[in-house]
């Protein structure tokens, strides 16, 4: 009995050591691919820069085009994105030539490749799709909270918090989504919370904005019932195009600002 | 891509009794009355020269018999929406017909031209045609409440960086020479070969820049346009946005520029063509701005303090807590203000439509300061010019502070 036990122990002991030492070398190849591929990258980013910093790339290219492109470069400049494309690009190639070097290491009946390759090419997706999401989550977020405080929105910051973890949690439902993590929980939480963010915004929005819509009923109200209004209502409206639309009183019309 | 102009000679024959001036008039599209009127006091300002007047609006059904003018109509090439200030569109026109009809000087008039005084077109005319300027602006006498963006960041910004002298950089009725009026052609192709026939140009920058002669004459009143169909949040992100690009596309000018005069001097320096009004009487109700700030600044501190140093924020944070009767936000702190706007807005340390947002409320407390200052019966009390140029000065003072930024941005700054 205790020798048997210590058979099955020895056995599974050394298919696991077996699994570990074919595993190992597909991992290194990768980690390989990838070190060796960005060191190109980067030395390829470093000639290319010396390179068109000596032809005067960035005055050639600023005086030929009408469109500027350099808006889209980092730091304004057309090389620093050339020699930047070419080194992602490199770190991207090591990848690919990592996964595929990886993938060839097994045979094709093996059951850890056929789990963790795509399980791989997953968390790749996972992570742009985090990053997408972040990124994409503090812009609109800062948009919102410029543009209501710009309409001098008391809520401004409640909104734009509101719109981030809308993202937030959209991104982070995607996310688990793309994994296979969670199942059906991921589902029935993501509905629950964007829909309750959803109520708490539209409660917020609707309750700060009952004097707003209050006071622009009445004004529509007023045109309908008597267009003669209309004509002593006209400095008020004039001012609209010049001062910032606030929900506080609107100033005197013989305090109009004019900015341009 | 910008189709072809076209154009019709009217036959309104030029008398031979007249000299030939060699101005060439080009209008913006005007209503029919409008034109009319513009053409009348175009009559009265040239009643002793042959004048060639071009407008893409239709010929009026009465002329003014007074003057000697040949009206032209043309097509413009592209239609330009907006209409209150010149658009890069009509910087074409009047280059190619000056080059046709070898016209010496180009007088471009923008929307509401009606309202300006013939002596004031005369001015603006004589100036180009003697040749002592490549560019020739107006200076309006506006209202203490009229343009506010261009007195609080335009003008101060255009003279500090350009060492010029104009007060509206972004004028509307200009009178420039033929390598000015090529030059601004050249400008104006750029933009509409991209398709971006709204941008705006400014001809003070791009005059400075070529090395060419500027120069203001008085202009009296006039009626300024309004623009249409926008907020001040996106005519200020606008207008802004255009000025610190063509001030990124203009550093290597502006870095190196030496002013014909020192900042010490010009700290006491008076603009001589502008006449200094009084201050107003009664101090305005500046509660919204007041209260726009405050909200922005609980708001946007965080966005503010990626773009402003320490110092700055400092200032913004007595300012926030300063009570309404003695709300001042000073020169200094507004002239770093804009400085390290424009700063970020070259390095993108933000996304540069958050950034020209952000600036919104800022500009609305310099704005109610300014009121303040120029408003009420108080010792401390300025007329409005006055302060202009006080800021204008500031603004001059502190440009070494901007260029060394610009050169070193990494560069520690308390």
């Amino acid at each position: 009995m205790g020798q048997q036990i210590v058979f099955a122990l020895r056995d599974s002991m050394h298919r696991v050591l077996i699994k570990l030492a074919s595993f190992l070398p597909g991992l290194l190849a990768l980690l390989v691919a990838v070190v060796i591929l960005t060191a190109v990258g980067a030395l390829l980013a470093l000639i290319l820069r010396r390179i068109l910093t000596a032809v005067k790339f960035d005055e050639r290219f600023a005086r030929s085009q009408t469109v500027n492109v350099a808006d889209w470069s980092p730091r304004h400049s057309p090389t620093v994105l050339v020699a930047r494309t070419a080194f992602w690009a490199c770190v991207i190639l090591g990848f690919i030539i990592g996964i595929a070097a990886f993938d060839a290491s097994y045979a094709g009946n093996s059951q850890i490749a056929a789990i963790l390759i795509p399980y791989l090419t997953h968390s790749v997706g996972a992570v742009l799709i985090l990053l997408a999401g972040t990124v994409i989550a503090r812009f609109l977020s800062r948009s919102v909270l410029i543009g209501a405080v710009n309409l001098q929105m008391q809520y401004a910051r409640l909104l734009s918090l509101g719109v981030k973890w809308l993202v937030l949690v959209l991104t982070t439902a995607m996310v688990l989504d793309h994994l296979e993590i969670g199942g059906t929980i991921v589902d029935l939480a993501f509905g629950i919370l964007f829909g309750g963010i959803v109520l708490t915004l539209s409660l917020a929005i609707g309750l700060g904005s009952r004097d707003l819509v209050s006071r622009s009923l009445e004004k529509n109200a007023g045109h309908s019932v008597d267009p003669r209004t209309a004509a002593h209502t006209a400095p008020e409206d004039d001012l609209a195009d010049i001062l910032p639309r606030t929900a506080s009183p609107q100033p005197k019309p013989s305090e109009t600002l004019r900015h341009f | 891509m910008a189709a072809p102009s076209t154009i019709t000679e009217d036959a309104i024959p030029s008398s031979p009794g007249h000299a030939p001036s060699g101005l060439l008039v080009s209008l913006t599209p005007l209503s029919g009355e409008a034109l009319e009127a513009t053409l009348a006091n175009l009559a009265l300002a040239f009643a002793d020269r042959d004048l060639l007047v071009i407008t893409p609006d239709p010929t009026p059904t009465t002329l003014p018999t007074s003057g000697h003018i040949r009206l032209t109509t043309y097509t413009p090439a592209t239609i330009a929406p907006g209409g209150w200030v010149l658009t890069p569109a009509e910087f074409l026109e009047p280059c190619k017909l000056m080059r046709e009809h070898a016209s010496t000087a180009c007088l471009l008039l923008g929307p509401e031209a009606q309202s300006l005084a013939p002596e004031a077109l005369r001015a603006l005319a004589d100036a180009a045609l003697t040749g002592n300027a490549d560019l020739v602006t107006p200076c309006y006498a506006l209202g203490p409440r009229d343009g506010l963006v261009n007195s609080a960041i335009l003008y101060p910004v255009t003279r500090s960086l350009f060492g010029t002298r104009p007060h509206y950089p972004l004028a509307i009725d200009l009178a420039f020479s033929m390598r000015m009026a090529e030059r601004l052609a050249v400008c104006a192709q750029k933009f509409t070969a991209a398709n971006q026939n709204a941008a705006f140009i400014w001809p003070v920058a791009e005059a400075a820049a070529a090395g060419f002669s500027v120069a203001e004459v008085p202009a009296g009143a006039r009626t300024l346009p309004r623009p249409d169909g926008a907020d001040l949040n996106t005519m200020l992100a606008q207008v802004a946005g255009s000025f610190f690009a063509d001030l990124d596309a203009k550093a290597s000018f502006w870095q190196r520029a030496r002013l014909a005069y020192s900042p010490r001097t010009a700290a006491f320096a008076r603009a001589e063509t502008t006449s200094v009004q009084p201050a107003a009487a009664e101090t305005p109700d500046v509660q919204s701005l007041l209260d726009s700030f405050c909200l922005a600044y609980t708001n946007l501190h965080e966005i503010w303090s990626l773009v402003l140093p320490p110092n700055s924020l400092l200032g913004l944070k007595k300012l926030s807590q300063m009570p309404a009767a003695s709300f001042r936000m000073s020169d200094d702190l507004w002239v770093r203000i804009v400085y390290d706007f424009i700063l970020a807005y070259r390095l993108r340390t933000i996304n540069r439509g958050h950034l020209l947002g952000a600036l919104t409320p800022l500009y609305l407390a310099w704005v109610a300061s300014h009121l303040l200052l120029t408003s009420g019966a108080r010792p401390e009390t300025t007329p409005p010019e006055k302060h202009i140029e006080a800021l204008a000065a500031a603004f001059e003072i502190d440009k070494p502070y901007l260029v060394s930024r610009w050169r070193w941005p990494d560069r520690f700054n308390p």
